[in-house]
């Protein structure tokens, strides 16, 4: 699957609808906003996208 | 909570990102912040695009279907409607709502500029701070504010008939809700993502924030506690339903792992898999129901499904995130906008009759499904879908962090509030489909009916509705059920109607695993409600009682989380428990009591919403927010006071208790249960008027701080953040 083909678009569009994490995004901030610094794995990102997103309590409706 | 195994790294990323976001905002920091609002309104460059005059025409036409729908609707007595004039009223409202309303108020009120960075822009991190696409971060919000609500209000209030509802749903909306929800969207992005309560603190001083606090804290209690009701009333007897529901746990369980453990990150994958097994427990859940050795296992009272919840509710909030509350999340997300599409596309295609009258008999305060007249109990039971305070919550908490261009958040803020009103007529127009006799056989009391269809039959006669105990067997066995009588809390209601148009639409022969489709589909949705608002109102009271004692408001610490979580759990538990002993049937009592409370967080936000136009110099135009504010104050008031004072016992809770109380004396009640009745009721007005003072007391310190500014005597600072040139092309 090309990162940026057809299918990973769906994708990365499916993940932000549902706010899940988005690994390819960060990977692309990282390189553009901390060149050099360390990039957390898969799943250290994920751990830390759901403390992020959850830390004041996740916000639902009625 | 869970400890990322990789902190360490990761504080080196939040140290760089810092300097990043410093080196970001310097070079763009603007010396003139009025430089920037020159070009206000870069929600105005589509207008360019609407300003010709085949545009006029076009919404000279967009404005006279809406109003010809209206006339059909009103005007039509008796003879047949079809439910494509609701569909085709309220898009032309919301059409002509949207372009005008939210751009007169996107340019002159909130003055949003394509030419300022949001906080998505400046502090990007690649977890909450993210820049959308508009679309796709209107799809996110829409799921995040549309829940239950929009689909139970609409179908309780059909006993008025149609009509009042949906013209509270569409005006509502249009003057209201999306107002509200859009202001407070960007209030809280023009403060970095600042919640409700925190601005409430910046704007009306810490007094007011704590009493927005008591306000979050209260109605969350009453909401979780009757949507737990809505979901027993839904489940009591029926090993279908109560297998597919109790499946969901494992299977969201079992996706956590997946993203969680196996295949790190992979939540997409998990997604797939959780659907595809939820599938299969809906039909696996009918072989269930048929199966003499397995139904009598899932077939449960609603008492012991009370008691169920409540201990779910309890261990959801302690459990880590991954594990199960972030898994429904994403299976209640994509659930719930295909559902919603599904039901769009099926109203589409099949445009079912409007069975219910216009307007019932029941205007005047005598209707079977909740008690009260048509004012202000229309107003009341429809809260989400025409506005909603909880709106403001999630308004001013993930989503301002997402938004890539402040013109965007007219689509997301009033727009996704529209979408939100639109599903809330689909539902009316869903139970409006139903037979009236079925309708209210559903939907009335247990203790009004009787034991029996025959006793029933009778009843909705009286009403001046036909009834037929033959057809409404069938409609019972077709979806699988042993009763739908006294179905009460709409879900069931909605799920018929739902089930009808669905089976019409896509498959006759299917009635009844679409009817459970819906069921699961409700139920799925209020479980991660209760879950997730049971972990806020955790959160929410470990950080009160930390302020007693320090450990007791670490969040991560399993003592603190477990003793808020039994609080909080015990305080919406024990509503449920008393809602479905109650013999009206709880939600009579309990809908009124949480459609009262929300429209009051609905004023708080009105409040910080006119405080924060008042404090950036558009007082003039203070009245957009002024005009919703001073109707819900009249219609909560009313309500709150008939629901406290009325003489009537069916209606007021202070006559409840001294009716059952005389009773009592009379010996015509067994005295444990008047006793109970008599402590519910006395309990009820108070927590009706705590909710009246609280708000009082918002709005007398809004209206203080409003004169101050006007009168001079405090100077009308904006704390926005200050402005910071975007880095995108325009």
């Amino acid at each position: 699957m090309r990162a940026d083909g057809p299918i990973a678009r769906l994708a990365s569009l499916l993940r932000r609808l549902a706010g899940m994490p988005d690994y390819a995004a960060y990977l692309d901030h990282a390189r553009r906003c901390h060149p050099g610094a360390p990039v957390l794995s898969e799943r250290d990102y994920f751990r830390e996208y759901l403390r992020a997103r959850y830390a004041d309590g996740p916000s639902r409706c009625c | 909570m869970v400890v990322p195994a990789g902190s360490g790294a990761a504080f080196q990323g939040v140290a760089a990102k810092l300097k990043c976001d410093m080196d970001m905002s310097l070079s763009k920091v603007r010396p003139d912040p009025e430089v920037g609002k020159q070009v206000a309104g870069g929600a105005g460059r589509d207008g360019d695009l609407h300003s010709g005059p085949m545009q006029a025409l076009l919404w000279l036409a967009i404005a006279i279907a809406g109003a010809a729908a209206w006339a059909v609707l009103a005007l039509a007595r008796g003879e047949p409607v079809s439910a494509a004039w609701l569909v085709v009223a309220a898009v032309c409202t919301y059409l002509v709502g949207y372009r005008f309303y939210s751009r007169f108020i996107a340019e002159r009120a909130l003055k949003l500029d394509a030419r300022r960075a949001t906080p998505a822009e400046r502090l990007e991190n690649g977890r909450d701070f993210v820049p959308t696409q508009r679309w796709v971060l209107f799809g996110h919000h829409f799921a995040a504010i549309a829940g239950a609500g929009p689909l139970v209000g609409p179908v309780l209030a059909a006993q008025f008939g149609y009509l009042p509802g949906t013209l509270w749903i569409v005006v509502g909306v249009v003057l209201a809700g999306a107002v509200q929800d859009f202001v407070i969207l960007v209030a809280s992005m023009r403060r970095d993502g600042m919640s409700l309560g925190r601005m409430a603190r910046q704007e009306l001083g810490p007094f007011a924030g704590v009493l927005t606090m008591v306000a979050v804290l209260s109605i969350m209690v009453i909401l979780l506690a009757v949507l737990a009701l809505i979901v027993v009333k839904s489940l009591a007897e029926s090993p279908w339903g109560v297998f597919t529901i109790l499946c969901t746990i494992p299977i969201a369980v079992l996706m956590g792992f997946w993203m969680e453990r196996w295949r790190p990150g992979r939540t997409l994958e998990a997604t797939v898999l959780g659907v595809g097994l939820l599938m299969v427990a809906l039909v696996a859940g009918r072989w269930v129901a048929q199966s003499p050795t397995l139904a009598p296992l899932f077939t449960r009272s609603a008492e012991e499904l009370a008691w169920g919840l409540a201990a779910y509710g309890f261990i959801a909030s302690v459990l880590p995130v991954w594990m199960l509350l972030c898994p429904r999340d994403y299976l209640s997300t994509f659930m719930k906008i295909g559902t919603v599409t599904l039901l769009a596309v099926g109203l589409l295609l099949v445009r079912p009759v409007l069975h219910l009258p216009a307007v019932t008999r029941f205007v005047d305060g005598s209707g079977p499904v909740f008690a009260g007249a048509l004012f202000p109990f229309c107003f009341i039971t429809i809260a989400c879908g025409a506005i909603s305070g909880f709106h403001a919550l999630v308004a001013s908490g993930t989503t301002p962090k997402m938004i890539r261009r402040e013109p965007d958040a007219r689509l997301i803020g009033y727009g996704g509030m529209l979408m939100e009103s639109f599903v809330a007529v689909m539902a009316m127009a869903a139970a409006a489909s139903l037979e009236p006799g079925t309708y209210f056989a559903m939907n009335a009391p247990l203790a009004t009916l009787g034991g029996s269809v025959q006793s029933a039959a009778e009843v909705i006669r009286t009403w001046g509705f036909s009834f037929s105990p033959e057809q409404f067997e069938t409609l019972t066995r077709s979806v699988g059920e042993q009763t739908l009588l006294a179905r009460t809390g709409g879900a069931a209601t909605l799920a018929v109607g739902m089930a009808q148009i669905f089976s019409r639409a896509f498959g006759g022969e299917l009635v009844g695993l679409w009817y459970h489709f819906a069921i699961m589909f409700e139920a799925l949705f209020i479980l991660t409600t209760l879950d997730a608002g049971t972990r806020v109102g955790r959160f929410m009271l470990q950080e009160t009682l930390g302020l007693v004692w320090k450990p007791l408001g670490r969040t991560s610490w399993y003592p603190s989380s477990i003793v808020a979580s039994l609080l909080v759990v015990g305080a919406w538990g024990w509503f449920l428990v008393q809602g479905v002993r109650d013999p009206n049937g709880g939600i009579n009592s309990l809908w009124p009591l949480f459609g009262i409370s929300n429209q009051l967080l609905a004023t708080v936000a009105l409040c910080v919403a006119t405080t924060v136009l008042v404090k950036s110099g558009r007082q003039r135009l203070a009245w957009l927010t002024l005009l919703p504010l001073a109707w819900l104050l009249v219609v909560t008031n009313t309500a709150g006071w008939q629901k406290i004072f009325s003489p009537d016992p069916r209606l007021g809770l202070l006559a409840l208790a001294h009716a059952t109380e005389a009773k009592l004396a009379a010996g015509q009640m067994a005295s444990g249960l008047a006793r109970q009745v008599v402590f519910n009721a006395y309990l009820d007005a108070a927590l009706a008027g705590l909710f009246l003072v609280v708000t009082a007391l918002v709005v007398l310190a809004s209206a203080r701080e409003w004169w101050r500014v006007l009168a001079g005597r405090t100077p009308p600072v904006v704390s926005e953040t200050p402005f910071v040139e975007t880095a995108y092309a325009s």
